[in-house]
């Protein structure tokens, strides 16, 4: 080649790339334009890129993006115009031009570029799709209907465009309709199956049965996981599991498959069904697994069935486990762990002090400190508190000063107990703990006497679940006090408890005994306990009393918000959340 | 007593509006309560419900119009000051001397005191059953504890109208075309029972069509504000309430509502005469578009109309010289937040020019809130549909007003409800 052809080609070269570079940068430039929120620069941008290639799919994005925030969606018209016009078999450009008719209100256009798009592209659902969509953004459920149902003739698939025709019932609440094209969706799809729960989930309560009834019907293992997903997310955690365990097949993947999407949606779960549910299904898991799997999968289900207060599941779970020479270490020193939890809430202490000691080179330093600790709290709950004590001997973590001012408290020595809580401060165990600590700490802090055996035996009671025995010995308590001494602040807590356990009437006139105005710091809290209730009794003119005593006697109180909040719901000033 | 002679009677004229003390008021300490709508309350909205009640329990207060945002001088009685504790309202005691110092202030500047003497009786046009956090006016009332009642179409078209001091209208079609929801929520669950209980309406009530018995509803409300009844509407009510008005032969509704479709050539047949505040404006033809004239500046349900949001601001008026407008926009907030509605604004070339505009926003072709008279009445129109919520879609949740307890739009609405309170024969505007 000589040297002047080399040259011609390399100018030739050079002019073909200019507009090519100068194109570049004008879509960088556009993008930068549209990112600082300039859309008017932006738009002019994109249209000076287009106007030097009208196809260009990512200036014709970018437009439509930017004339939206500016809304002028209509004025994408023409360059979508010129668009079609360069580049007639574009599918992205067909799409883009069937939103920019949707958005300007022209159903005849809109349908006409999906037809044309259709007969460019005669196997695809895509042209029919935007249609469907640009319907649906007018609120043209009729319409959407029609385009996917022209869809399905002219693709000649019964099964096209089903999770569209899904949407469009479930939006309208005509469910078993729903539900029958999401079952068409989903076999095509399986990826389909959640968002085909998510929308089934939004049924009302009165048509569940009937779509849980339709999935029973349909005897595949599809069907089967939906029914048991959705019983799950309609509050049935335990039917779910149930619905499902009934319709395993034998092929082992399809099993474990099957298993894992269920737990994975009980993992999500607080409530003790949910949990017991989720112990179950690990159960079934683990029974299902290969050798290598299972000692985990049965760790955890005890775990969680510990979690859900089935000890002897638990146990049941753990029975050879821990002691399994073939178990992974870890694994076994979980289920030692575990197993020692599950004593400690069986209340044999001395038994799991005994499981402590064996086990204990096998843990951590952590998992030692904090099941000893446990273990500690189970004396104290057991009532042996001299035990509890010598246990915990002279260690000074927060921790343990947050147990020995409970023992201290449990022993009737109030001064003790409150210097111990004062020490162990908001630093011991999880929030709640340290809330209730402070609660402790508050009601404990007025009294003047440095010891009140009756208050430890009551409060002992209270922790060894005996409420309602609590509540009297609290009330007998309270009343040998002055309200400003303490009084007032041990009939609130009893008032409180005896609210909780629906005991109205005594709950009424222990909360009035702590509505005292010698303790201003417990008496607006009462109040508003007492406010509330009274509203929970049907009494809304003396709750409304009540709330108004309470902010015109503490007007200072930092409840007074709440207790004005509370008269504008009930006299329906503002809406209930 | 001319309001002159009131004002310059300082301090010595409040004795006598107040409230005989008794001993355990007298122990409050200083007589009146200063009730500031500047920045310094904690519940501007609230304050008007103090006011309100005040006045229903007979007593007297006074608006300072334009000073400390529009504040209130009460006297310091036990349940005034009771009900201010209760619902959260600042109030400051002053004494005498005080009162007089700030009615100086009063008299240098451009404020005003307007006596307050009677809680207006307040009613609120709306179907039986609509849900009560759907309608700003409603919900306001009920935050600020204003006491009000609901009526509808055979309570206006009876003879009960005439015992209200004021009337609200929200986003009532008088067109009679539901809103022009037809097609857009064709099949709903809530069109169809706005359909069915309107048809049933007009039918007990012995009209051919609903179209027909809305403008008689709407004939009735212009009647009722004739002779001497204050009328404030917000939202959709205020373009149809006109546009069923200047209809007075003329078919401006579509088939699907009164079986016949509307007469192309109504723009051209209105009777502006008959409407309240707007005329030769151009109808929207089209029944598949939810919008009904180019009053609307906003066009919120038409994608290639809709204009963007930005902010009104309220003008200022002579206090002493037009003292009713100046009660319309006391504010804290000079500049606020625009906000959707079914009619969210008023283009400038639709108005007539005996109207008063409150509101606009500078720069643009709309204005936001207007008012104006009629016979002996008033009537107020706010375009927009709620305040705190400035794009409210069908079913989005309530706002809860106790959110919003300094809300500037809202404050708007409750100058209107404490506006008929105002002693009459002393306005001026």
């Amino acid at each position: 080649m000589s040297a002047r052809s080399l040259a011609t080609i390399l100018a030739a070269f050079a002019f073909a790339t200019a507009p090519l570079a100068a194109q570049g940068e004008g879509i960088s430039r556009a993008f930068e334009l549209e990112r600082r929120g300039e859309y008017v620069a932006a738009a002019d941008a994109y249209r000076a890129v287009l106007r030097a290639s009208p196809a260009e799919v990512a200036a014709l994005l970018g437009l439509e993006r930017v004339l939206v925030p500016l809304n002028r969606p209509g004025d994408l018209l023409p360059e979508v115009r010129a668009a079609v016009a360069a580049n007639p078999t574009s599918s992205v450009v067909y799409g883009i031009a069937l939103r920019a008719w949707a958005a300007v209100d022209q159903p005849d256009s809109v349908r006409a570029v999906a037809e044309r798009w259709a007969a460019l592209s005669p196997g695809d659902e895509a042209p029919y799709r935007e249609w469907g969509a640009a319907a649906l953004s007018r609120r043209d459920h009729q319409g959407a209907v029609e385009a996917y149902r022209r869809g399905r003739a002219r693709l000649q698939r019964p099964d096209a465009l089903a999770a569209e025709m899904a949407q469009v019932a479930t939006a309208e609440g005509r469910y078993t309709d729903a539900l029958s094209e999401w079952l068409v969706a989903v076999r095509r799809l399986p990826g389909y199956r959640l968002s085909a729960e998510a929308g089934l989930a939004q049924a009302p309560p009165s048509a569940r049965p009937e779509l849980l009834r339709a999935l029973r019907q349909e005897d595949e293992l599809v069907a089967s996981r939906m029914e048991a997903e959705l019983r799950v997310r309609w509050g049935d955690p335990a039917g779910g599991l149930d619905a499902l365990v009934a319709a395993l097949p034998a092929d082992r993947r399809l099993t474990v498959e099957a298993l894992l999407g269920l737990i994975d949606q009980l993992r999500t779960l607080q409530s003790a069904e949910g949990r017991l549910a989720l112990a179950r299904g690990l159960e079934e898991l683990a029974n299902r697994s290969v050798d290598s799997e299972r000692p985990r999968l049965r760790l955890e289900a005890a775990r969680a069935y510990t979690a859900a207060g089935n000890r002897e599941a638990a146990r049941r779970m753990l029975s050879g486990l821990a002691d399994d020479r073939r178990a992974p270490g870890a694994v076994a020193a979980g289920a030692s762990a575990a197993l020692v939890q599950v004593l400690i809430g069986e209340g044999r202490l001395d038994e799991a002090a005994g499981r402590l000691a064996e086990t204990g080179p096998a843990l951590s330093r952590d998992e030692i400190e904090s099941l000893r600790l446990r273990l500690i709290g189970g004396w104290l709950k057991a009532g042996n508190l001299s035990k509890a004590d010598s246990a915990l001997g002279a260690d000074s973590t927060v921790e343990a000063l947050a147990l020995a001012g409970k023992i201290r408290l449990f022993q009737g020595d109030i001064a003790g107990a409150v210097e111990r809580l004062k020490r162990a401060g908001p630093y011991a165990g999880d929030r709640e703990d340290a809330t209730s600590r402070t609660a402790l700490l508050a009601m404990l802090q007025p009294i003047e006497r440095d010891s009140l055996p009756a208050l430890g035996r009551a409060m002992l009671q209270l922790e060894q679940g005996d409420t309602s025995q609590a509540i009297v010995a609290l009330a007998e308590v309270a009343h040998d006090l002055p309200a400003g001494r303490g009084g007032a602040e041990l009939s609130f807590l009893a008032g409180r408890l005896a609210a909780a356990g629906g005991n109205a009437g005594d709950a009424e006139h222990l909360l009035r005994a702590a509505a005292d105005s010698e303790a201003p710091g417990t008496a607006p809290a009462a109040e508003l306990a007492l406010g509330e209730l009274l509203l929970a009794h049907d009494r809304p003119s003396d709750a409304i009393a009540q709330l108004e005593h309470l902010i015109l006697t503490y007007p200072e109180s930092a409840l007074v918000p709440q207790a004005r909040r509370r008269l504008d719901q009930i006299r329906g000033a503002v809406p209930k959340t | 007593m001319k309001r002159r002679q009131f004002l310059v009677q300082g301090g010595a004229g409040l004795i006598g509006l107040s409230p005989a003390m008794s001993l355990a008021e007298l122990r409050l300490g200083a007589p009146w309560l200063l009730v500031p709508m500047d920045d310094a309350q904690s519940d501007h909205l609230k304050a008007y419900g103090l006011a309100f009640r005040l006045l229903s329990r007979g007593g007297r207060a006074e608006w300072l119009l334009n000073y400390r945002g529009g504040a209130f001088l009460m006297p310091a009685d036990t349940a005034t000051v009771r009900d201010a504790a209760l619902t959260g309202v600042t109030t400051e005691s002053l004494d005498d001397s005080q009162v007089v110092g700030i009615r100086g202030q009063l008299q240098n500047g451009n404020m005003d005191a307007v006596p307050l003497e009677k809680a207006p009786k307040v009613a609120v046009y709306a179907p039986p059953n609509a849900a009560p956090w759907d309608d700003a006016v409603t919900m306001v009332l009920n935050y600020a504890g204003v006491k009000f009642e609901k009526v509808w179409d055979a309570e206006v078209l009876g003879s009960k109208l005439s015992t209200y001091d004021w009337l609200h209208l929200h986003h009532e079609d008088f067109t009679g075309q539901y809103s022009k929801f037809f097609l857009n929520y064709a099949g709903s669950a809530w069109l169809l029972e706005m359909v069915e209980r309107n048809r049933e309406m007009a039918k007990q009530l012995g009209y051919r069509s609903v179209p027909a018995e809305k403008r008689a509803v709407a004939v009735a409300i212009a009647r009722y504000v004739e002779r001497g009844g204050f009328l404030f509407a917000m939202c959709t009510a205020t373009e149809t309430l006109d546009l069923a008005l200047a209809a007075d032969g003329v078919d401006i509704a579509a088939a699907y509502a009164d079986g016949t479709p509307m007469d192309p050539g109504a723009s051209a047949k209105m009777r502006w005469d008959e409407a309240l505040a707007f005329q030769n404006a151009a109808l929207e033809l089209s029944p598949t578009v939810a919008v009904y004239s180019d009053i609307d500046g906003h066009q919120v349900n038409s994608p290639e109309r809709r204009q963007q949001l930005g902010s009104f601001t309220l003008f200022s008026f002579s206090a002493k010289i037009d003292p009713v407008a100046t009660m319309l926009v006391q504010n804290h907030r000079q500049v606020i937040p625009d906000f959707y509605g079914l009619t969210t604004s008023f283009m400038r070339k639709t108005l007539k020019p005996s109207i008063t505009v409150l509101a606009d926003e500078p720069g643009a072709p709309w204005v936001k809130y207007i008012h104006g008279e009629h016979g002996q009445g008033t009537w107020t129109f706010f375009g927009g549909h709620d305040p705190e919520d400035p794009q409210h879609q069908i079913g989005d949740v309530p706002t809860d007003l106790s959110l919003h307890p300094h809300s500037p739009g809202y404050r708007l609405i409750l100058n209107n409800v404490l506006f008929p309170a105002a002693k009459k024969k002393e306005l001026k505007t």
